[in-house]
């Protein structure tokens, strides 16, 4: 599904450069369940924004679903990443102005779906995530777990082939985190949806099919289960 | 997706009130003087343009200089023979009308049945006047209307003040107990943008100098109707070939010539005196149409500053959307919309704010601006451009500037608001400080100039004096009511003169001077007075003597070859005849033919308005003609003295309503433009000032949120409330003082050309910075200061657990 050929990322500090991501080659593959870890500032974050376009490397190839992604224009990559991605965060990154109802919908929006199908779409998922008692409730009056809920439904539902989660759980406490990551394992086995995680647990990282340890930028083990 | 934009723009907007009211009535006011301005602006701008024939309308203007004059003089007023002689003579005129102001200076009594009124807006014209002119008829034929050498042409509310719901056509109206008119037409009120305006408009053929046609003795405003398609350059060309003819040989010594300006000139465009309508000035015009812009922008300005200073709090959201797969061209629509639904609220309360402030700007400009002086088509593709103008101004950059917004630094919470734009928000405060700061100086300045022209000493002393008017009445009886008037308790003089003595018009020359050559002539002013003018006015007499019985009783001898008039001279007369003071006394000069000595040398004074440096002038007894009577009162119970004035007057003369108003008023009227200017800026000043800070506010506001965690850590680290206060203050200040330096060369500038229109000006000193300066400092200081001293205040725990 991707391929990372020699990707590069540094800073440029005081005339020298400052390697965060060092020479990294990846492949993953559809229907891959991959957990990131590593320490903090080893680069995990930079790697995964990488992967989802969000950040660009600079050097290396970069390839997306057979697209070269270091040559494309910013606007085919905005309408890649409508298509194949879905993206999870720490901090949920729900926009507070929206209640859960149209956060949820916005991607659909910027998809231009039809407003019946998406009325119909975001009933969809709400009832999947058991949320919809919640619906018109701003995010400021939802706990963490269901912020983050609310999130993922919102990475869901334009059907992506591919989520990047990063460090989904690190702000919710365990048994929270074991909801999300039972749900991303259904996700994965049920359909097929390719994940990629960021995590500090243990525990969690071990829901995945492969796990990735990062040090100063590089990849210090990978083990595939 | 737009039902979409509109939801979120509507909610953030209501989620952050205090930015969002801030912007919308800074807006709002912006908007609304942007309106008042341009609506006062089209009014000047169409003056005139409703007369049909506008593009072929003409008006004739005079000039002459005599050979030992120092400068030409230009006039509106012109004598009785160039229009029909021109009609005559020359081919491309179509047709001329010459205008008389029959009530200048002196309200004509008019009377119907036991209707007495005074009207001051009476003018007789050719009978062309209204083929030439579109004044729109509702009773009467506008061609033959003034055909018959008694008719009068009144206006509406003329006519229904005289005879109510009457028809008013072939009614007799009695003018100054002589003129028995008939009215032949009754016209809707005259616009105020027409430079000729009536209440009543009679026939020229009244006048009986109608009948015979001079080159000299100038009264009269003459317009002249072109063929269609004739140049003006073309006709002026063959006026000043056929004036050139007329005037030369038979000993011409003065040089005279004729100027055509297209009517819709006239108004912003002439500098010619005795305008028969004041006119405006097309610098004021450009200059008010520059304000109008500087405000809007002022207001936009503001906008654009809190939209971009509450960027670091969108960031996150704008991250989030584009990594939902918002195009950078979908957010930039949703902060537009957002700008839009900002200016449509400002625009609503704006043209509200305006509606409300139309009668009170309407007194203020002396001009009856309103909705209705737009046409409604106009009005409405005025308010959307103007909506997708300050739409565009004010939304373009920060909606471009947070669009741009990289989606993997705004969700690591790298971009610092405060940090992005820093500059050009700076920038704009500063700008808008520059604004202010010149309109406090400007209007301390004015100020300062108009209190100088009040409290300037002009050499005579115009308290308490009441002027009444006189014009038209045999003199014997005016002697025997001055002395009638002279009894009473509160009267400490009375004296009668032509003209009034603080704007004493009369054109005149000195000729036949002792030992001087006989073509020697010196155009000079002159006013015809009773003899105890000099005394009762309180001018100071430096050599000689007043007038007295004797001159009295010279001029008073009815052949007038014999009579030996007294002249009493100004020092700047004395001079430009070449004398010292004492040398002048009684030599022999001549006034426009009235022989005579020189009697008295009186010290300058001011006899026209300010501008103006003092210019030769003579002062002369002649009975014949007076127009004001001057009554100098002692001041002590003004009302009483008043009372009687008028109850003597009504015995003098019961058929005509008495007039009358005091000096000073006279004299500060002649200010009113000065003044309006002062008010203007004033107004400016409070505007700009409170736009500048309303920004400002808002701006504290938002830095002060953002400074919180480091207020918090400062207070913890044991920094006082002063410092605290200091540290939020003195960001502001200092731009405020920036401004302050880059305005004050501006505004000096512009107020030494303002002051240039006057002969007698104050000098600017460094005070009026240094207060406008301390004035604004002291401003923004309060503006910020409620902010920084509340965050000064505020308990840091609280602050920092928040983070
Ligand atoms: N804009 C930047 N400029 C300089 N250094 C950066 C920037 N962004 C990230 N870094 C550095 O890159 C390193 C890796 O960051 P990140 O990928 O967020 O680490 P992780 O997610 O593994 O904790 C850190 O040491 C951080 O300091
Ligand atoms: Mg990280």
């Amino acid at each position: 599904m991707l391929s990372l050929q020699h990707i590069s990322k540094y800073y440029q500090a005081g005339g020298n450069k400052n390697y965060v991501i060092n020479d990294i080659s990846l492949d993953v593959d559809e229907g891959e369940f991959v957990s990131i870890m590593g320490p903090s500032g080893s680069g995990k974050s930079t790697l995964l924004n990488i992967i989802g376009m969000l950040d660009e490397p600079s050097e290396g190839y970069h390839y997306f679903v057979n697209e070269a992604v270091h040559q494309l224009k910013e606007k085919k990559r905005a309408a890649l990443y409508k298509q194949y991605i879905g993206f999870v965060f720490q901090a949920y990154h729900l926009i507070d102005e929206l209640t859960v109802y149209e956060n949820i919908e916005t991607p659909l929006i910027y998809q231009d779906v039809k407003g019946s199908e998406r009325k119909a779409m975001v009933a969809d998922m709400l009832d999947r995530f058991q949320i919809v008692g919640k619906k018109d409730l701003f995010p400021a009056q939802l706990s963490g777990g269901q912020q983050q809920l609310v999130g993922i439904a919102r990475a869901l539902i334009a059907k992506p082939k591919l989520i990047l989660a990063d460090e989904p759980t690190g702000n919710l406490n365990s048994k929270q985190g074991e909801e999300i990551m039972e749900l991303f394992s259904k996700l994965n086995k049920e359909d097929g949806v390719t994940i990629i995680q960021v995590t500090h647990s243990e525990k969690n990282a071990e829901y995945g099919s492969r796990i990735i340890n990062l040090l100063d930028g590089r990849i210090e083990s990978s083990r595939k289960f | 997706m737009i039902r979409n934009y509109l939801k979120t723009a509507w909610r953030n907007l209501l989620q952050n009130k205090t930015t969002s009211l801030i912007s919308i009535v800074g807006l709002a006011i912006g908007i609304c003087c942007f309106l008042l301005l341009t609506t006062y602006l089209i009014n000047e701008l169409r003056y005139d343009r409703f007369n049909e024939n506008a593009g072929r309308i003409v008006r004739l203007t005079y000039s002459y200089q005599s050979p030992d004059d120092v400068a030409a003089t230009h006039t509106a007023l012109t004598p009785t023979a160039p229009v029909p002689v021109f009609k005559q003579e020359i081919a491309d005129v179509e047709d001329g009308v010459r205008i008389y102001n029959y009530t200048d200076g002196r309200p004509a009594a008019v009377e119907y049945g036991d209707k007495l009124f005074s009207e001051s807006k009476m003018l007789v014209a050719d009978q062309s006047f209204f083929n030439i002119f579109s004044f729109k008829f509702i009773k009467g034929n506008p061609a033959n209307a003034l055909v018959d050498p008694s008719s009068v042409v009144i206006t509406a509310s003329t006519a229904k003040k005289y005879f109510g719901d009457d028809d008013p056509i072939g009614k007799i109206l009695k003018v100054n107990q002589t003129n028995n008119l008939m009215v032949s037409g009754v016209i809707e009120d005259v616009p105020a943008y027409s430079q000729i305006k009536f209440d009543l408009m009679g026939n020229y053929a009244i006048m009986p100098r109608s009948k015979n046609l001079k080159w000299d003795s100038a009264n009269d405003y003459s317009y002249l109707l072109l063929k269609p398609g004739m140049p003006v350059a073309e006709v002026q060309k063959k006026i000043d070939a056929f004036v050139k003819n007329r005037f030369s040989g038979e000993g011409q010594t003065n040089h005279i010539w004729y100027t055509l300006e297209p009517l819709t000139r006239v108004h912003l465009h002439s500098d010619t005196a005795d305008n028969l309508d004041p006119s405006g000035n097309i610098t004021y015009i450009y200059i008010l149409a520059v304000v109008a812009v500087i405000l809007l922008v002022l207001a936009c300005v503001n906008f654009l500053n809190l939209v971009t200073a509450k960027s670091a709090e969108r960031a996150k959201e704008i991250g989030v959307r584009k990594v939902m797969g918002a195009q950078r061209i979908q957010l930039f629509i949703q902060f537009l919309t957002e700008a839009g639904i900002i200016t449509l609220c400002s625009i609503l309360l704006g043209v509200f704010l305006a509606y409300l402030c139309f009668p009170a700007f309407s007194t203020f400009c002396g001009q009856l601006v309103s909705f209705d002086t737009w046409r409604t088509s106009w009005l409405i593709s005025g308010t959307v451009i103007l909506f997708v103008l300050v739409t565009l101004l004010a939304g373009t950059y920060p909606s471009l500037y947070l669009s741009a917004f990289k989606p993997a630094a705004t969700l690591k919470g790298k971009v610092s608001g405060y940090a992005g734009g820093n500059a050009l928000r700076k920038s704009l405060v500063v700008f808008q400080f520059v604004v202010s700061v010149f309109f406090i100086i400007s209007t301390i300045i004015a100020v300062n100039q108009l209190q100088y022209i009040q409290n300037l000493n002009t050499g005579m002393n115009r308290d308490q004096v009441m002027v009444l008017d006189i014009g038209g009445m045999p003199f014997n009886k005016i002697m025997a009511f001055k002395n009638e008037l002279i009894q009473q308790p509160g009267v400490s003089g009375v004296t009668a003169t032509y003209d009034s003595p603080v704007n004493v018009q009369g054109g005149y020359s000195i000729n036949s001077v002792e030992d001087k050559n006989s073509d020697f002539s010196l155009s000079v002013t002159a006013v015809p007075v009773e003899r105890s003018f000099v005394k009762t006015m309180g001018i100071k007499i430096l050599q000689g003597r007043n007038l007295d019985l004797s001159d009295e009783q010279q001029v008073l001898t009815d052949d007038y070859e014999k009579r030996k008039y007294g002249f009493i001279l100004n020092e700047t007369a004395v001079k430009a005849l070449g004398w010292k003071p004492q040398q002048a006394i009684g030599k022999r000069i001549g006034l426009n033919g009235r022989m005579g000595f020189i009697k008295a040398v009186v010290r300058d004074f001011n006899f026209t308005s300010l501008h103006e440096k003092i210019t030769p002038i003579v002062i002369f007894p002649q009975y014949d003609w007076f127009g004001k009577l001057l009554v100098k009162t002692n001041g002590k119970n003004t009302a009483n003295t008043i009372k009687q004035i008028q109850a003597s007057w009504h015995t003098f003369y019961p058929d005509i309503p008495v007039n009358f108003h005091f000096l000073d008023e006279e004299f500060n009227e002649m200010y009113k433009n000065d003044q309006r200017t002062g008010d203007i800026l004033k107004a400016f000043t409070i505007v700009t000032i409170f736009i500048s800070c309303l920004g400002l506010f808002g701006l504290a506001v938002f830095s002060t949120k953002q400074r919180v965690k480091e207020i918090g850590i400062r207070k913890v680290l044991g920094a006082g409330v002063f410092n605290i206060v200091g540290l939020i203050s003195a960001d502001f200040l200092k731009l405020v003082i920036v401004a302050v330096i880059i305005s004050s060369p501006l505004a000096w500038y512009a107020m030494s050309r303002w002051l240039q229109d006057f002969a007698y000006r104050v000098s600017i000193q460094w005070w009026v910075f240094a207060s406008a300066a301390g004035m604004v400092v002291i401003i923004a200081f309060i503006t910020v200061g409620y902010q920084s001293i509340r965050a000064a205040l505020s308990n840091p725990v609280k602050s920092l657990r928040s983070e």
